[in-house]
């Protein structure tokens, strides 16, 4: 898998990684707005490890997810014990404290960033995204996955209903983390470069909002989100880059590459606020598409 | 030593007062009413990037040439403010909640990082990354007192901020439109039942917040001498944390955790070096999160949404 | 009335909210296989009860013993699964699941151990979780939309999806607020029949209601609060002839005349 086609693909495999370790915490009522920051202890794991201990591939990844996850439970076993609201603010304050830190150790590249050496191929990650998206998928089928969006719904009655709702919510941090670790190692192993400028609050706030607005009430939403929001882009940027004179026009001085990015996705996420905000993809919806399609009354239920 | 420590502890004493005045505008907000608005950074920036362009280039379409300090940061303190009633007007006004669950309560704050992350590339594009200078006379005035330097600007600073939180406690505790807010805090469905028009009464929140960062973004401008579009981020942001530190809600955490961050941060500049600030404030917060997360004037009355 | 044992009792209960006090000292026994009224005016106090006694409030003060344990400390789930389930005053149902995995949901204090909560619920030996929430559903005629999610069905459905609800955790005492506000009389009546059903298996009930019809009907025992106190606690064939309850209800000008009526009546 190579050239321009094989790179968009590897990115659209990590950002359905990275949605899926979102939607957990999100999906159980939390939101997540440092996943970019779990992903940034993957990497930086699996990027020391292997340039600095010569460990390979393999356990070097192994060990990225496992940070991921270790750092995430740690993380929401403790502030779990508080109000939710305040989950929110740590995991922001967690993402900007994560990039301070990282910023000053010279071992992981300071602020210039860290050499990976070994190179894994597009393949690599695209089944690891696919393996990710079905270990998430068995999850949602499982009870606890039952409880898991149940607590999202009405925590109090979850809890009289016999559900453990902070562990349940700990338990959908915790895998959202270890998949977060994954997209981290398999993003240091691919791009062969990590610095901290790729993983910052506005990337975590990017990732949380195209989750959301796919959709978090099922399975399907966020892989929708993460490929309108990886693929639109790419088409857009064809567009966009035959476009200076009409930008200088505008008076637009700055950069004009990651800018629109952002751009769009905030004001998309404004109106769908507005008029959609369960996002594009619904429970409510899909089932009246599956009735549209299998008009028979003996119908699997939507994932 | 001490000399060394005091002129810092001034000076995060100074820097504070721009954090006392976004954080207090993000506490009332979240106070009155429950809304975690995190576009408020990105206000700040836009209102100081504004008043920068304002003196560099003039008023936009060609309407007057390069303005003078005042008048440019009046120009952003005008920006702030309507940049903060669009929020107002594209979010909070059509919350509807059907269901109550977690999702539906979070809508107004994903509404707001949307906006954070248009203003802050919006201004990206517009202004570039680059810092531009922002001149006025006043800058460069320094009192000396007993061998340490207080600058007049940072003086002047610390009073307006002061003044402004006597103000909104003023505004909040005395006048009508103080107590019908102070009512909404309570419980909106009774102050709806009273006759209070809440929906009039709401965008006065989101103005007196935009107003406050244009306040700030004044502040920063005259002290600094520059203003660039990473602003919001790297000094927007620490006003989160400072806001959080003192005490979601409360008017005097605002004050307490902005001078907190503002200290914090200059002495960590002075004793770790100017790269460790981040990390400090921000692990701080983390701590405090753990240890005591209504932080330190702090109620309990913040949680899920009430309006 | 043979002598049964006592399954579930309060002793000297009280709540109060911000200085206000909700219930006062209460203290009441319900025995196993009993079907238990708790009436009262509005405001008594009576989901309160319910709601000390299911654990979503922590009592100020008193004793709570379910099945020879004292629960009061308890956490809500802890209760849970020891055989405690509830329905709600306004239906609380996850709006964004399904009929059966609402249903589903009632059976969580029933699973036991990794296996039972991590493995998918379309394996073979998970699938007697769904075929018996599915089975109880078409029990109670409720079985025609199986997989439409809660939130767009009628009133009286989701009421009585929420039974069923509480129903799957076995429980041994079943607290029912208000199961037939909103439905007709036929389906009071058949809602009546269902909850016999259910007591005859062995399940203890305790139910809030309004409508007298159904307290008479399906309850052998009632309890009657106000401002709440306790003020009778008795069989149901004497409630409409005491003094308190009609003074409770009426006021005390239009007790007088009332009760005279109900001792002439019936």
């Amino acid at each position: 898998m190579s050239g321009y086609f094989g790179g968009v693909i590897v990115i659209l495999s990590l950002n359905v990684i990275l949605a899926y370790a979102i939607f957990l915490p999100v999906a159980s009522g939390q939101l997540n707005l440092g996943g970019a920051a779990f992903q940034a202890v993957g990497a930086y794991t699996a990027g020391f490890l292997s340039t600095s201990y010569d460990l390979a591939v393999g356990p070097s990844l192994a060990l990225s997810v496992l940070a991921g996850g270790l750092v995430a439970l740690f993380f929401s076993f403790i502030i779990l014990r508080t109000r939710s609201v305040y989950l929110v603010l740590a995991t922001f304050a967690f993402s900007e404290f994560v990039s301070g830190v990282i910023v000053n150790i010279d071992a992981l590249g300071g602020s210039v960033g860290l050499s990976v050496s070994t190179h894994i191929s597009g393949t690599v990650v695209l089944v690891a995204a696919v393996i990710a998206a079905a270990i998430v998928l068995l999850f949602m089928q499982t009870r606890l996955g039952l409880a898991t969006r149940a607590i999202h719904d009405d925590d109090l009655v979850s809890e009289l209903m016999g559900i453990g709702v902070r562990w349940t919510r700990v338990i959908a941090f915790t895998l959202g983390g270890l998949l977060a670790g994954l997209a981290g190692g398999l993003y240091a192993f691919y791009f062969n470069f990590v610095d901290i400028q790729s993983f910052d609050a506005a990337s975590s706030i990017y990732l949380l909002l195209f989750v959301l607005l796919g959709g978090t009430q099922t399975f399907w939403g966020p892989l929708v989100g993460a490929a309108f929001f990886t693929i639109v882009p790419e088409l857009l940027r064809s567009a966009i880059s035959a476009a200076p004179a009409l930008a200088h026009a505008l008076g637009v001085t700055g950069e004009l590459d990651s800018s629109w990015r952002f751009i769009i996705l905030g004001a998309l996420t404004v109106a769908m606020m507005i008029v959609r905000p369960e996002g594009a993809i619904t429970r409510i919806g899909l089932s009246r598409l599956q009735a549209a399609l299998f008009p028979s009354r003996l119908r699997k239920r939507p994932a | 030593m001490i000399v060394l420590i005091v002129q810092q502890l001034i000076n995060g004493v100074m820097l504070g007062a721009i954090y006392v005045t976004v954080a207090l505008a993000f506490n009332l907000t979240v106070g009155i009413l429950n809304f975690l608005n995190f576009t408020i950074p990105s206000v700040f920036m836009l209102a100081a990037v504004i008043a920068g362009a304002a003196e560099e280039r003039g008023l936009p379409f060609g309407l007057s040439g390069p303005l003078s300090w005042s008048a440019a940061l009046g120009v952003g303190l005008a920006a702030g403010l309507l940049a903060s009633l669009l929020v107002e007007r594209l979010t909070f006004r059509y919350l509807k909640t059907r269901y109550g669950d977690a999702t539906e309560h979070a809508i107004p704050l994903v509404s707001s990082l949307g906006f954070l992350l248009v203003f802050q590339n919006l201004a990206r594009l517009f202004f570039g990354t680059q810092p531009h200078s922002f001149t006025s006379p006043i800058a460069d005035a320094n009192l000396r007192v007993s061998g340490l330097i207080v600058s007049a600007p940072q003086l002047l600073s610390l009073a307006i901020a002061l003044s402004i939180v006597v103000a909104v406690t003023w505004i909040l505790r005395v006048t009508r439109i103080g107590r019908a807010l102070r009512a909404i805090a309570e419980n909106p469905d009774a102050t709806l039942l009273m006759g209070v028009d809440v929906k009039r009464i709401v965008p006065v929140v989101f103005a007196l917040a935009g107003v406050l960062c244009g306040v700030a973004a004044a502040i920063f401008a005259v002290n600094y001498g520059q203003v660039y579009s990473g602003m919001g981020d790297e000094i927007g942001n620490k006003a989160v944390a400072g806001m959080v530190l003192g005490g979601l809600g409360s008017i005097w955490g605002a004050v307490v955790g902005g001078l907190i961050v503002g200290v914090a941060e200059t002495l960590s500049i002075q004793f770790l070096g100017g790269d460790s600030v981040q990390a400090v404030v921000w692990g701080l917060l983390l701590l405090a999160l753990v240890l005591r997360p209504e932080g330190i004037f702090g109620h309990h009355a913040i949680g899920k949404g009430k309006l | 009335m043979s002598q049964r044992d006592v399954i579930l009792t309060l002793q000297k209960v009280s709540k109060s909210f911000s200085g206000l006090t909700v219930l006062d000292h209460l203290s009441f026994e319900v025995r196993a296989g009993e079907r238990v009224a708790l009436i009262g005016p509005n405001g008594a106090g009576k989901t309160t009860v319910f709601n000390v006694i299911s654990g979503a409030y922590l009592a100020d003060e008193g004793a709570i013993v379910l099945d020879g344990q004292d629960i009061v400390s308890k956490p809500p789930r802890a209760r849970a699964r020891m055989g405690l389930a509830r329905s709600f005053q306004n239906i609380r149902l996850m709006p964004h699941l399904s009929v059966v995995e609402n249903v589903m949901i009632g059976q969580h204090s029933r699973a036991r151990g990794l296996a039972d909560l991590l493995t998918p619920l379309w394996l073979t030996r998970n699938r007697h979780w769904r075929q018996e929430a599915e089975e109880r559903l078409r029990s109670f005629g409720l079985d025609t939309y199986p997989h439409v999610v809660t939130s767009n069905l009628p009133y009286g459905v989701r009421k009585k999806i929420e039974v069923v609800r509480a129903l799957m955790s076995h429980p041994k005492v079943l607290l029912l607020d208000e199961p037939a506000a909103g439905l007709d009389p036929r389906e009071t009546h058949d809602l009546q029949e269902f909850l016999l059903g259910v007591a005859a298996q062995g399940v203890t009930l305790l139910v809030i209601e309004h409508d007298m019809s159904l307290v008479r009907g399906l309850c052998e025992h009632t309890i009657v609060l106000n401002f709440g106190r306790k003020i009778f606690d008795g069989p149901t064939s004497a409630v409409h002839e005491d003094p308190q309850v009609l003074e409770a209800y009426l006021g005390p000008q239009d007790a007088e005349p009332a009760r005279r009526l109900a001792v002439g009546g019936g």
